[in-house]
C-alpha cells in the first residue's frame, strides 16, 4: 500500500545492535561528505602519489629495467623505511588538506542548528557521538593514508617474496600506527575547530592554521631560548619524530620519541577537553 | 511491579542545581501510568523549573539530590535504555539544516535502533502523518517555522516511542497550525497509546490535551491535579435561575441527592453528587412547577486552578460554591 494511504503506526519490530547504531552517524556523514565535489576531487588527487609509489615498487623489483642505471643510484632506490617515510610525508600533507576541507562539517552544523539535544535524547552518549564524529574523519583519511600504505607494503611483499616480509614486517605496523597517530591529531583538531567556529571556511582555515602557528611558535622558542625542545610544541614535528623511530630512519635533531609522544598525549588530552566542553545537550549559563 | 503500574515519571525529593543556584527544591511526585496513553501537563510561569525538570528527566542535567525515574528507569544510570523508548521535541529550533526531512528522520530513526529499511518507511509515514508529505524531500532549512515544529514532532515519534516529551509544542504557531498540533498530540495518546508529557505555559493547550497536570512554582510543585477527575467533579456544580415559587426547592433538592443555596431572585447554586446528571434538575424544576430561565454547568477552568496555585485566587469558583452550600447547610 502507498505510504500516504497507510497512515502512521508505531514501530514495534526488532531494534538494531549498539554497533549498528554507532555507525549510523558516520554512514550519513560520509555520504554527505562525498557529495561535495571538492572533497571527492582531493581524495582522487591523493591517490596519485600512492600510484607513483606503486610504480616505483614495481621498478625496484624488476632488476632488468634498472640495468643501465648507476649502481650508486640503484642502491638508493630501495623499498625500505626511508621509502615509506617519504610516502607517509606526502600522504600526511594530503590528509591535512582533506581534514581541513571535511572537518568543518563534522560538528558545526549540529551546533548551529541546535541538533545536539535531538541526538542526545536518543540512545547515544556524548562520548559515542564524539567517537562517531572522529570515526568519520579517521575513516575518510584512512582511505588515503594507511590503507594505500598497507597496499604498497602488500605489493612489495608480493613482488619481493616472503623473505622481504620476514625482514620488514615492522614497516607495515609502523605505517598503520604512525598514520593512525597522525589521523587522531588531525581528527581532534578538525573536530575542535568545527565545534568552536560555525563558519565552515573559517573552521577549515583554523584547523590549517593550528599546525602552521604551532610550527612557527616552536621555531620561535628554539631560536629565542637557543634550545631544541621547542619542537615538541609542534605536533607535526612530534609525529614525524615518532615516525622516524617506528620506521627506523635517521631522526631530526631535537627531543626524542618519548618526549614527542608525551607532548602528543598532552595535545590529545587538551583537544578532548576542549571538545568535551562544547558537546553538551544544554548550555548552562553560570 | 508490572508494566501497567509503572509511573511515567517518578520523582523522589529531586533537587537540581545549575551552577550554585538550586532550581528544583526536592520535588516528590508520581505522574501518569506507563502504557495507558495518557498525557501529563507541566505548567508553571517562566522560571518555575519546567524545562529544568524535562532536561533532568532526559538525563541532560544531573540531579544534585534525590532520584528521578522515567518509565521506571533511573535518569542517572539507565538512560541509555530509557532513551530508545522516549521521543523528545525541544522548544527551540533543532534540526540539521542541510538534510532533507526524510533523510533527517531516517537518520534519527536509525539512531533509535530501527533497521535502515524500517527507518525509511517510518520516516515517510510520519511525514505524511504530520502533514509534511509533499515537502519531505525539501531541505529542513527551507521550511517555515510551523513546518519546522511539525518536523520536530515527526522526529520525536518516528521510532514509535512509549513516551513523548513535548516542550512548548505550540509555541509560535498560528491558530490553524496550533489546532493541528494539538490534534496530533491527542491522536498520539488516543490512537497510538503513547504517553505524553507536555510542558507549556499555555493553559488552554494543557486543558485540551492533558489528563493530568502539575503546576510548578519556584522549583516546587504547588498543585497536582487529575484533570479528568476535575472535569467530572466540576460537572456537578450548577448555576440555576428559575421563575416561580422556589421556597420549597431547598427541601426538594435532597430528593435527587443534591444540595444548594439560594442567592435570591430565583438564583441558586447547586452541587450535584457524583453520578447525578444535570437532567435531574430539569425534572425537579418541573415537579416544583418552576420555569428554568438559566442553567449553567459552571466548572473550574485550568486557568482558575492555575491562578489559585499561584496564589492569585483564594478559591476557585467551584470551591466557593461548594463552601457556600456547606455554610448554608
Amino acid at each position: 500500500m502507498a505510504v500516504y494511504k497507510r497512515g502512521y503506526q508505531r514501530y514495534t519490530g526488532p531494534l538494531t545492535g549498539r554497533w549498528t547504531r554507532f555507525m549510523v552517524l558516520p554512514r550519513y556523514a560520509w555520504r554527505r561528505l562525498y557529495e561535495q565535489r571538492l572533497v571527492l576531487l582531493l581524495t582522487m588527487v591523493s591517490f596519485v602519489w600512492p600510484l607513483l609509489c606503486a610504480g616505483f615498487i614495481y621498478l625496484t623489483n624488476h632488476a632488468e629495467l634498472l640495468q643501465g642505471l648507476d649502481p650508486e643510484f640503484r642502491s638508493f632506490i630501495q623499498v625500505n623505511g626511508r621509502f615509506f617515510s617519504i610516502f607517509m610525508y606526502v600522504q600526511a600533507g594530503f590528509a591535512v588538506f582533506l581534514a581541513a576541507l571535511a572537518g568543518p562539517s563534522l560538528i558545526a552544523p549540529d551546533l548551529s542548528n541546535n541538533a545536539l539535544p535531538l541526538y542526545f535524547s536518543r540512545p547515544l552518549t556524548r562520548w559515542s557521538y564524539a567517537l562517531a564524529r572522529l570515526t568519520v574523519i579517521i575513516g575518510m583519511l584512512s582511505v588515503v593514508t594507511w590503507i594505500p600504505g598497507l597496499l604498497l607494503f602488500g605489493l612489495q611483499v608480493g613482488l619481493a617474496g616472503g623473505w622481504w616480509f620476514v625482514a620488514n614486517w615492522t614497516l607495515a605496523l609502523a605505517v598503520v600506527i604512525g598514520f593512525l597517530l597522525w589521523l587522531l591529531i588531525l581528527g581532534l583538531v578538525a573536530m575542535a575547530s568545527s565545534a568552536y567556529v560555525k563558519w565552515r571556511v573559517v573552521a577549515g582555515a583554523v584547523s590549517l592554521a593550528f599546525f602552521f602557528i604551532l610550527s612557527g611558535v616552536s621555531e620561535m622558542i628554539d631560536e629565542v631560548f637557543r634550545v631544541n625542545w621547542g619542537h615538541v610544541l609542534d605536533p607535526a614535528w612530534a609525529v614525524n619524530r615518532v615516525w622516524c623511530t617506528l620506521l627506523s630512519v635517521d631522526p631530526p635533531e631535537g627531543p626524542g620519541a618519548g618526549a614527542s609522544l608525551l607532548s602528543l598525549a598532552l595535545f590529545v588530552l587538551l583537544l578532548v577537553l576542549v571538545i568535551e566542553r562544547k558537546l553538551r545537550p544544554v548550555e548552562v549559563v553560570r | 511491579m508490572n508494566d501497567r503500574s509503572i509511573p511515567v515519571v517518578e520523582l523522589q525529593d529531586l533537587k537540581v542545581k545549575l551552577g550554585r543556584r538550586e532550581i528544583l527544591h526536592g520535588i516528590t511526585c508520581r505522574l501518569g501510568v506507563s502504557g495507558t496513553g495518557k498525557a501529563v501537563g507541566l505548567l508553571g510561569p517562566n522560571g518555575a523549573g519546567k524545562s529544568t525538570l524535562i532536561l533532568t528527566l532526559l538525563g541532560f542535567l544531573r540531579p544534585s539530590g534525590g532520584t528521578a525515574r522515567i518509565l521506571g528507569m533511573d535518569c542517572r544510570h539507565n538512560m541509555g535504555e530509557a532513551r530508545s523508548r522516549i521521543g523528545y521535541m525541544p522548544e527551540n529550533d533543532s534540526f540539521v539544516g542541510e538534510m532533507t526531512a526524510v533523510t533527517f528522520l531516517r537518520q534519527m530513526a536509525e539512531l533509535s535502533g530501527l533497521p535502515p529499511k524500517a527507518a525509511l518507511e517510518k520516516a515517510h509515514e510520519v511525514l505524511f502523518h504530520v502533514g509534511l508529505g509533499e515537502s519531505r524531500y525539501r531541505e529542513l532549512r527551507t521550511y517555515s517555522y510551523g513546518m519546522k515544529q511539525m518536523a520536530k514532532l515527526a522526529q520525536a515519534i518516528v521510532h514509535g516511542p512509549e513516551l513523548v516529551v513535548l516542550d512548548e509544542p505550540t509555541n509560535g504557531l498560528d491558530p490553524a497550525a496550533r489546532r493541528r498540533m494539538l490534534k496530533l498530540v491527542i491522536d498520539m495518546k488516543e490512537e497510538q497509546g503513547m504517553n505524553v508529557l507536555v510542558c507549556s505555559h499555555l493553559l488552554r493547550d494543557i486543558e485540551q490535551v492533558c489528563d493530568e497536570a502539575v503546576i510548578l512554582k519556584d522549583g516546587a510543585i504547588v498543585h497536582h491535579c487529575n484533570l479528568e477527575e476535575e472535569r467530572r467533579s466540576n460537572r456537578s456544580f450548577v448555576e440555576l435561575e428559575v421563575t416561580g415559587d422556589d421556597r420549597d426547592l431547598r427541601m426538594a433538592l435532597p430528593e435527587i441527592g443534591a444540595d444548594g443555596v439560594s442567592e435570591g431572585a430565583g438564583r441558586w447554586r447547586i452541587v450535584l453528587p457524583a453520578g447525578v446528571e444535570v437532567e435531574a434538575i430539569w425534572g425537579l424544576a418541573e415537579r416544583q412547577n418552576l420555569l428554568v430561565r438559566k442553567l449553567t454547568h459552571r466548572r473550574d477552568t485550568l486557568e482558575e486552578i492555575f491562578l489559585k496555585a499561584m496564589g492569585h485566587l483564594s478559591h476557585t469558583p467551584g470551591e466557593s460554591a461548594t463552601m457556600d452550600v456547606r455554610l448554608e447547610t
